[in-house]
Formats: structure tokens, C-alpha cells, sequence
């Protein structure tokens, strides 16, 4: 019996059969790339390039040229950390939590948005990396023995618990990714010509069939893993939010972190995920399976966790002259009217007046307005890991070591520059890899309820 | 009974008959008529995950939660034993004068080791069991299967009345049928 829901519309539109599926969602793999895909990947190769440039001169001088110093020790790369770990967070929200929710309309944007995870961890894990200075003993970050140079590794350490939380979510997530590949992976071997896409899909569909018995262990593991996933989200935000409130830095110092952090992540991963699939629904004549009614779904989300975001930020600033800590109160009433008002007004324009718009289902339902919003919430919240970290440093107990502090050209080019990973990976991603999860779309196209 | 799922391959299989649907719903009817009738269906092909359709062949509940419980109890041991054999046996280390002893400090690497552990365990088993390998031979038996058909495949026994299940077939739907035998498909 086949009939439409009475509750919600279509979650793909276009009356699409299950071969018009593979053949809409494969054509950028099984055809020769297109003019914007060769204009886009040049243009992430060349940030790629600003990235190499700026790193191997770091590497080659020292990390001194970076603007860093005694007081401001973190700058734009723990800023820049802090950016990507966020964005990595909607990919797993999206698959995990959005699974264990039985919301269908996840399938067509969990792939891109668990590519987005991965790429972005990476992005992330280059800055804690090549901020140790000497990087080439970075492996004293991992429990050794003291016999290879460094002592056991300090378990009452949050930077120790973002090694572990980081290097657990970057492996679970990049399994999590390609186990939903695997039948899509598969349904390409059987559609390429090529001898050598025949082998390289040969390879990585472990020779998945579609039984029924592997199906039924399939949708178990999936969920399982969706299980573990979703704590595991949490613990890392939690975790990285650590690095901070586990300190005694005025304005750093608050409980409220980890549920904050947690929040802004959501936030800016789905600003992320809104970024890339505005683009992609347009560019790759995805039209039909990321719909408005997706739009409109990611946007409700955007609202939600930018309010809870900005309902964080006058907590701080309530608690801060509740507590009657004078410490705690300069470091926030440094903040706002400080001499980096400019970044914390930016912050919360972006962040918290800025997706109020969401309220209009116009804006919520436009796909250009919602892009440039993408933007403006990306924006913001690099606005507010510049401005947790750098206002509260800035400001030391002693007015002697009372610095300011701007980010260099090579901080600014590493920051670009992994604009260039980020890009480079997802161009590829979806020139090779099916950009939508082909096999869950074809058990929706039935529209049951 | 070994880890590995041996009723995935069709290597040493009788002979098969072979039934291509294109509609999910004709295909679920069917199957279970078929097994209403006696029939044992050996497995059935499908680019999606068809709900029900393991319990009407007959397939087993999978074991994998349990076996994901004793990877996340085996992580969760580890951890905890390396890092009381690096903190406080091995070089008990006086950062701040703080105890050096289980404090819930150890909590997030202990959680993460254990989610790690049973993440990579559970899906290691799942593989090993769905005899999933990089670079096996895949055994389709429709090139149309990871796409848009629905394939199901009976193994024939002695005594069994072909005609009459070929004839369920094409009533149920079935727009192709096809034996399959060594390694060869005949159309009938």
C-alpha cells in the first residue's frame, strides 16, 4: 500500500524511481568533471598552497613568528582549533542523534555533513600539532614509556583527554562514515567502466551484495554505532571546553562550558553544513533530494542552538556580577567594552541577534539568504573562540604583563589555508564518493509513514 | 558455528532459481508466500534495507549487541588497568600535591577508550561475520541489484515442484526469472 504522509511533505520530490536515484546521485563520479568542480578544486589548491607556504615557514623559523607571547599564549591557533572541532560536530549529530531520533530527513544530508566531520577534524588537529613548536616529538602526547624521552603522560589533564577525545572521534566517526558508504560504494563498482574504478570500488565495497541477513546486521551496527556516537560528541565538545574552564582564567573559570560549547558546536557545524549544501543542491542538480523542507529543517536548528548560545553568553555576564568575583567581572565588562568590543559585538551579532531571522519562514526557505547567514554564523562563532580566548588573556592579575595582541600574516595564512584542506578534501569527496547516501534515500522514496 | 556467516557465499550452491522484482511490495507478498508454502528462500538481494524481510527468510537475530557489550567491558578494562599501572604503579607523579589514586578525572579517557574499543570491535565482528573483506570477490548475482532490482534467490532440493514455485514467482510480480547453476544463469 503506498500513500502520502498527511503530516509532512515529500523528503524527495520529483517522483524519483530508485534508478533515477543512482543515476542523478552517481553522475559527478561516473562522468568527467565538470567547469565549476575544476574551477572550485583550483581555487581550494591554491589556499592549499597558502597553507603549505605558512606552515614550512613556521616550521623552518620557529613558531615565534606567530604573534603569541607570555600572556596571550593561545592566539588564532587554539581560535582556529576550537573553529574546526565545532564544525566537526553537526556530521555526527546529524548521522547519530538525528538516527536515534528516527529523522528521516538526516539521509540526504548525513554523507556530506560526516565528509564535513572528518575534513574539519583535520583541519582542526593541525593547530594543537604544530602549536607544540616541536612537532617532530609530538608523540610525547601519547602514553609512553618515560624510556622514550617523555614521562607518562598526566591523566589529570584535560589537553591529555583531548588527545584521546579527538584521535576516538576523528576514528569513530571516519568508520561510522565509511560503513555508510559501503552499499553506495557498491552500487558504483557495478555502474563504472573503467578498469581501474572497477578495482578501486571493487576494493572498498568488501564485496557487499545487499543480502538480507547482511542488511538486518547493517541497520544494527549502524545503530549501535549511532549509540556510541552520540556521548561521544558530547564528551568531546565537553572535553575541549575543559582545556578552558579547568583553568583558573577569569573568564574561562565557569561551569557553563561544556553545555555551551556543546550548543555553539551544533551551531556552527550546521552553519557549515548549510555553507556547502546551498552550494551543492545548486551546483550538483541536487535540487530534488535536498529540499527546502532540509533547508527549513537545518535553519529551525540554527535558531534553536544560536538562542541557547546567546542565552550562555548573559548567563556569563549575569553570574559574573553575581558572584561578586571583581576578577570575573572586569574580564567581562572587558569583554564588551573593552579594546575588543569591536570582536565581541561581532559575536554576538552573528551569533545571537543574526539568527533570530529564523523566526520568518522566508528566510528560512530562501536558499541564498540562508547561505549568506551560513556565513554570518561561521563568522561569529570564530568571533567567539577569538574572544573567549583572547580577551581573557589579554588582561593578566598583572597589569605588567597587560598585552594586545593580533594574529600575524603566517597565523592568517595558516587559518586560510585550511580553507584549502578543508575544500581540497571535499571536492574530491565529491568527485569520488556519492555526496548523498543512495541506498536510505531509495527506503524513503515510498514516502511511508 | 564459526564467526563466519557461510550462508552469504554462493560458492558450492545447488541449483538456484532466480526472481528480479521491481516493486518492494509485490516482492515482500511474495516471499512470504513462498515461505508459507514450504519454500526455503536462501537469501534476497535488495539496494536498500527492506524491513521484515529477514524474519519472513528466516534469518536470526544478530548477536552483535552482545558482542559490542563485551568489546565496550574488555575497553573499559584496559583503560582503566593502563592507566592505573602508568599513574599510580609504575611513576606515581606529585602534580600539585594531588592524590595519586582513581579520581573521576580518569573518567573521559576511560570513556573514550571504551567507546573506541567497542566501536572498532563491534565493527571488525560485523565484518568478519557478513564476510566482508577489502578486495574478496563480490558474488552478485544481478549487476542491477546494488541499483534498482530486487533479487530473490531459492536453492532447489530433490523433490521440489519448480513449475509451481516459478508460477508464484511471475503471479507475485517477478519480472524476471532465471536459474542459476555453476556459476551460470539460464533466463526461463
Amino acid at each position: 500500500m503506498i500513500h502520502d504522509s498527511i503530516l509532512r511533505d515529500r523528503l524527495v520530490t520529483g517522483d524519483k524511481s530508485a534508478s533515477d536515484v543512482t543515476r542523478d546521485i552517481a553522475r559527478p563520479i561516473l562522468n568527467n568533471p565538470t567547469t565549476s568542480w575544476k574551477i572550485g578544486f583550483t581555487l581550494s589548491l591554491v589556499f592549499l598552497g597558502i597553507f603549505g607556504v605558512s606552515l614550512l615557514y613556521t616550521l623552518w623559523t620557529g613558531i615565534g613568528v606567530w604573534n603569541i607571547n607570555k600572556s596571550v599564549m593561545w592566539g588564532w591557533d587554539i581560535t582556529n582549533f576550537v573553529f574546526w572541532v565545532g564544525i566537526g560536530h553537526a556530521g555526527t549529530l546529524i548521522s547519530a542523534v538525528l538516527l536515534l531520533f528516527r529523522q528521516k530527513w538526516r539521509m540526504s544530508i548525513n554523507r556530506s555533513a560526516e565528509a564535513m566531520t572528518i575534513f574539519a577534524v583535520i583541519c582542526a588537529a593541525m593547530f594543537p600539532v604544530f602549536h607544540m613548536g616541536r612537532v617532530w616529538v609530538g608523540y610525547w602526547a601519547l602514553p609512553l614509556p618515560n624510556a622514550f624521552g617523555s614521562l607518562w603522560v598526566n591523566f589529570n589533564s584535560p589537553l591529555l583527554w583531548d588527545v584521546f577525545a579527538i584521535s576516538t572521534y576523528f576514528s569513530v566517526s571516519l568508520l561510522f562514515w565509511y560503513i555508510g558508504l559501503i552499499p553506495d560504494i557498491a552500487t558504483i563498482r557495478d555502474k563504472v567502466k573503467s578498469k581501474l574504478g572497477k578495482t578501486m570500488y571493487g576494493f572498498f565495497s568488501m564485496g557487499w551484495t545487499g543480502s538480507t541477513r547482511t542488511w538486518a546486521r547493517y541497520e544494527l551496527v549502524s545503530l549501535i554505532l549511532a549509540g556510541l556516537s552520540t556521548p561521544l560528541v558530547l564528551s568531546v565538545h565537553t572535553i575541549v571546553s575543559t582545556d578552558f574552564a579547568t583553568s583558573l582564567v577569569p573568564g574561562w573559570h565557569t561551569t557553563i562550558f561544556p553545555p555551551y560549547f556543546v550548543a555553539g558546536a551544533i551551531f556552527s557545524g550546521f552553519g557549515m553544513v548549510a555553507t556547502l549544501l546551498v552550494v551543492a543542491r545548486k551546483v550538483m542538480n541536487y535540487e530534488n533530494y535536498i529540499t527546502i523542507g532540509h533547508l527549513d529543517a537545518m535553519t529551525r536548528i540554527i535558531m534553536v542552538t544560536g538562542t541557547i548560545v546567546g542565552i550562555a553568553y548573559l548567563t556569563e555576564f549575569f553570574i559574573a556580577w553575581y558572584s561578586g568575583n571583581v576578577y570575573e567581572q572586569y574580564a567581562f565588562a572587558n569583554r564588551a567594552f573593552g579594546p575588543y568590543w569591536w570582536a565581541y559585538w561581532s559575536m554576538m551579532s552573528c551569533n545571537l541577534i543574526a539568527p533570530q531571522v529564523f523566526w520568518f519562514k522566508w528566510a528560512r526557505t530562501t536558499p541564498w539568504f540562508i547561505f549568506i547567514m551560513s556565513i554570518v554564523v561561521n563568522v561569529g562563532m570564530w568571533f567567539e573562540r577569538f574572544v573567549i580566548i583572547v580577551t581573557s588573556l589579554h588582561r593578566d592579575y598583572l597589569p605588567s604583563s597587560w598585552v594586545m595582541y593580533s594574529g600575524s600574516l603566517t597565523e592568517i595564512g595558516l587559518f586560510l589555508g585550511t580553507f584549502g584542506i578543508f575544500f581540497t578534501c571535499f571536492f574530491l569527496f565529491a568527485k569520488f564518493l556519492p555526496v548523498i547516501n543512495m541506498s536510505e534515500i531509495k527506503s524513503i522514496l515510498r514516502n511511508r509513514e | 558455528m564459526g564467526i563466519l556467516d557461510k550462508k552469504l557465499s554462493l560458492r558450492d550452491r545447488n541449483k538456484m532459481l532466480i526472481g528480479v522484482w521491481e516493486d518492494e511490495d509485490q516482492l515482500v507478498a511474495t516471499a512470504s508466500k513462498l515461505v508459507h508454502a514450504g519454500v526455503h528462500i536462501h537469501d534476497i538481494y535488495t539496494p536498500y534495507p527492506v524491513h521484515g524481510l529477514d524474519r519472513i527468510i528466516g534469518a536470526r537475530r544478530s548477536k552483535l549487541a552482545r558482542i559490542a557489550f563485551f568489546c565496550a567491558i574488555t575497553g573499559f578494562t584496559l583503560m582503566t588497568t593502563m592507566i592505573w599501572y602508568m599513574y599510580v604503579h609504575d611513576w606515581p607523579m606529585n602534580i600539585g600535591n594531588k592524590p595519586v589514586r582513581f579520581t573521576p578525572s580518569w573518567a573521559p579517557v576511560m570513556f573514550e577508550g571504551t567507546v573506541l574499543c567497542t566501536a572498532f570491535g563491534m565493527s571488525f565482528f560485523f565484518f568478519w561475520r557478513n564476510r566482508l573483506v577489502h578486495g574478496i570477490k563480490n558474488e552478485t548475482l544481478d549487476i542491477r541489484q546494488t541499483d534498482d532490482r530486487l533479487i530473490v534467490a531459492i536453492e532447489t532440493v530433490a523433490g521440489m515442484d519448480e513449475k509451481a514455485i516459478l508460477d508464484m514467482m511471475k503471479k507475485g510480480g517477478a519480472v524476471e526469472m532465471r536459474e542459476f547453476e555453476n556459476g551460470v544463469q539460464t533466463v526461463i
